[in-house]
């Protein structure tokens, strides 16, 4: 019992001392220590400001890519070539909402301006700026009815502007031909077949038509990769037999394979500025332990076995790397935070798992720095440190 | 005395040495990778988007509406619905000729297919066809590079009219008619001439040309009538993301003062391409198709920038590592500089040493560090993009005034700490 009691004090004792030798060790060399902290937290904040990069920027760029426009197309399924309103919202309701980047109706028909007939596609304006963002137009998007678009080419030929008047007529489905006045708010550019069209809302196209809740095509624009695309695909087809989806295989096909070659370019980047930096780091770390060979030839003087000697250093640099680490960590996410916003103008979400990665990542090269170094240290004779050699 | 001092120095510490050394070598290889990457990778990145296809389309001027309002068709001497085959060559003489990647002339007419009531769009182009320029140089160019996403089974087309080598058919039609590659069919063009032949290929594209049959362009302009003619070409250029600047010369290029015309025309905008295709072929309309154009500036913007800011931090990163592992190295030195000091030894001539044994240190492990750097990004460049970057000469002197910087900047606080040092203190062990 009373063996045991003393055992005791004398551990807390060992402690205890242990405690202020890495304390003091912190305290006496304070130069030394930002030097140590500042090469700690360097590491860390490539680590955790790369990684967090790593693992969002795919994510963000993948949304960029739907700039290139819609990525599945919905038809109707047979010859009939019309499908019903309900069955695209159906569909609509199989795509994730955090993915659905738009989703625009197109339902042609032939109307003509000032008797002249042309292509003409009603659609939903707010929609098709998401699904189509790169249409470039000249004048006011339309909000109230009674408003057309008309396509570059048209503008060209026909001399109309924005803020003209127009008389559009079109054919009823059930005969008879339909005349209103419109006003072209726009002049649409895409340099695709879009500019010879015309466009218009798709209510009041169907006010025109008189045929209310069809549709010939929609646009479709989802932020997934191609394989959840085919399954999005699948299951409109076990689900919405009526209508049939399509991927647009230009853009499937040519967006996987420049991000997969962007998320290896970015990939081997971070790795190697992962791996620089870590090790410049180590080197670091490792002059400030081979410096200190007179202090652990005095403490082997003393009488301190190679094994504490050999823990104090793995102590002091486990807390550096914690400490470091830690910092580091904060800083990393702050210079990814701002990577994000320059480049996507996004908020980015803490990657809290990071952290404690970061963490271990840092301590572990300080350690390994600190004990490289010591074992050349441990192995020399204190009398021959102490004299100075 | 100097030299024997710094070599000295170098000479009796030299695992010290070699490890700074050592870090050297690793910070500037870490940045002559990162420079020369970001350097290339906009051209790099430029060319894997133009798997995306043509950015731009080339229509005769107007040619949509000549039809429509005036009733003409064809046969009445109207051929400026039409472009000319034998003018496309030129494509390759404008000024930014080496941005055009691809491109292959369109002509369709419509065919019928024996067994098939409903006509048969058939489309005539370029699938691997070799040009020789007016330069004298030869190019290959056509559908087989233009549409990189379609999927093919069995090969294109050969190109020659005399002997049709064959039509190669879209997926959907393929499999209406139960025809794969091997077989052959029967079509009758506009002409009227009944022609057996044999199907080389199916492809796969995923948009309307999988019920449409593409044929060698010289056949489609037999079967037309339309010999020489072509309806549009589609191009795909490399080019710069658009500025302020595009944007005005593409409302207007009237617009522009004369230094501002000239900064346009000679920078490879969509717009200024565009321009110059128009100038080279007659009454022809060239257009960037938004949908391509638009998305590839904004994605080439975006992943330059990135770039960028990773190259910052990757350059800062690596200084600060620098500069701190040159601060310890010499903070480490202060008995030594203690002595110098005791036997008289001025600051000046201490600062050199310090400044020389880091330079050295630097310039050695510097340029070893230059070339580990250029074989680092070109293993970056061969494995993403499988092509070697090569090292961009801007990154030399970047790099030097990095090792500068890191090597007087680094030793600075270090410098401090050694003016203030009392040679006895140091002596005494303290």
């Amino acid at each position: 019992m009373g063996g045991k009691k003393v055992n005791l004090t004398q551990r807390a004792r060992r402690l205890s001392l242990f405690l202020r030798l890495v304390t003091s060790s912190f305290i006496r060399r304070r130069a030394r220590l930002f030097t140590a902290l500042l090469a700690l937290g360097i590491g860390a904040t490539v680590i955790s400001g790369l990684l967090t990069l790593q693992l969002e920027i795919p994510r963000q760029l993948a949304r960029e890519f739907r700039s290139y426009g819609a990525n599945l197309i919905l038809v109707p399924t047979g010859e009939q070539g019309i499908m019903d309103v309900e069955d695209v919202e159906a569909v609509a309701d199989l795509i994730p909402e955090e993915q659905m980047v738009g989703i625009t109706p197109y339902r042609y028909a032939s109307l003509s301006i000032n008797r002249q007939p042309f292509a003409a596609a009603g659609i939903r304006f707010p929609e098709a700026r998401k699904t189509s963002p790169y249409w470039r137009i000249d004048g006011e998007w339309p909000g109230r009815g009674g408003e057309v678009v008309i396509g570059g080419d048209i503008a060209e030929t026909t001399r109309l502007a924005p803020g003209s008047r127009v008389r559009v007529a079109g054919h009823r489905a059930s005969g008879g031909q339909v005349e209103r006045e419109m006003t072209v708010t726009a002049v649409l550019h895409s340099g695709g077949v879009e500019d010879s069209m015309l466009f218009l809302e798709l209510a009041n196209l169907e006010t025109i038509l008189g045929q209310p809740g069809e549709v010939n095509l929609v646009e479709v624009s989802v932020d997934a990769p191609s394989v959840e695309l085919q399954t999005i695909v699948q299951s409109i087809r076990d689900t919405v037999p009526s209508v049939t989806a399509r991927l647009v295989r230009r853009l499937t096909h040519s967006e996987a394979t420049v991000l997969g070659k962007l998320r290896l370019l970015l990939l081997l980047v971070v790795t190697v500025v992962l791996g620089l930096t870590l090790i410049c780091v180590g080197t670091t770390m490792m002059t400030m332990v081979m410096e200190r060979r007179q202090e652990i030839g005095l403490k082997k003087a003393l009488g301190a076995d190679n094994q504490a000697v050999a823990w104090e250093f793995v102590a002091e640099g486990g807390l550096l790397g914690l400490v470091g680490g830690g910092v580091g960590y904060a800083a990393g996410y702050f210079f990814a935070q701002l990577v994000s916003q320059e480049v996507f103008g996004r908020d980015l979400a803490p990657d809290l798992l990071l952290l404690p990665l970061t963490l271990a990542l840092s301590m572990l090269v300080a350690v390994l720095a600190a004990l490289l170094p010591l074992r050349a240290a441990l192995a020399i004779e204190p009398a021959v440190v102490l004299r100075g050699e | 005395m100097f030299f024997r001092l710094v070599w000295g120095g170098i000479a009796r510490r030299r695992w010290r040495a070699l490890l700074t050394l050592f870090t050297m070598l690793l910070g500037v290889s870490l940045a002559t990778a990162i420079l020369n990457v970001m350097l290339d990778v906009g051209d790099k990145f430029n060319r894997e988007l133009r798997t995306y296809g043509a950015n731009l389309r080339v229509v005769p001027r107007s040619a949509a509406f000549l039809a429509d309002f005036y009733g003409l068709e064809e046969g009445e001497g109207v051929t400026d619905k039409y472009l000319r085959e034998d003018e496309l060559p030129r494509l390759k003489t404008i000024f930014w000729a080496y941005n055009i990647v691809d491109f292959a002339p369109l002509l369709t007419t419509p065919v019928v297919l024996e067994g098939v009531d409903q006509p048969v769009t058939a489309v005539g182009t370029w699938f691997n066809q070799t040009l020789s320029l007016p330069t004298g140089d030869t190019v290959t160019t056509g559908v087989q590079g233009l549409k990189s996403w379609w999927s093919l089974k069995g090969a294109w087309p050969g190109e020659a009219a005399s002997d049709p080598a064959g039509v190669a058919l879209g997926e959907s039609l393929a499999r209406r008619l139960r025809l794969s590659p091997g077989e052959s069919l029967v079509l009758t063009g506009q002409d009227g001439v009944r022609r057996t032949l044999p199907v080389t290929g199916v492809f796969l594209a995923g948009g309307r040309e999988d019920g449409q049959i593409y044929v060698p362009l010289a056949l489609a302009q037999a079967m037309a009538g339309k010999t020489g003619l072509v309806e549009e070409v589609e191009v795909s250029a490399l080019t710069t993301p658009e500025n302020d600047l595009a944007r005005r010369a593409a409302q207007s290029p009237a617009s522009l003062s004369a230094k501002e015309w000239e900064t346009w025309y000679c920078t490879a905008y969509i717009s200024s391409i565009a321009y110059q295709i128009e100038e080279v072929l007659t009454d022809a309309r060239a257009k960037p198709v938004l949908a391509v154009a638009e998305a590839e500036g904004k994605i080439l913007g975006k992943v330059e920038l990135l770039l960028t800011l990773l190259a910052i931090l990757a350059l800062v990163a690596s200084a600060l590592a620098l500069a701190n592992l040159v601060t310890a190295g010499v903070m480490e030195r202060r008995v030594e500089i203690g002595i110098l000091k005791a036997i008289g030894a001025g600051d000046l001539g201490v600062i050199s040493l310090v400044v020389a044994e880091v330079l050295l240190a630097g310039g050695v492990g510097g340029g070893l560090g230059y070339l580990l750097g250029i074989g680092l990004s070109d293993l970056i460049g061969q494995s993403v993009f499988g092509a070697s970057i090569s090292p961009h000469p801007a990154v030399i002197p970047l790099v030097l005034v990095l090792v500068f910087l890191v090597s007087v900047v680094g030793t600075l606080p270090a410098i401090r700490l050694l003016l203030r040092l009392n040679p006895r203190e140091v002596l005494h062990g303290r």
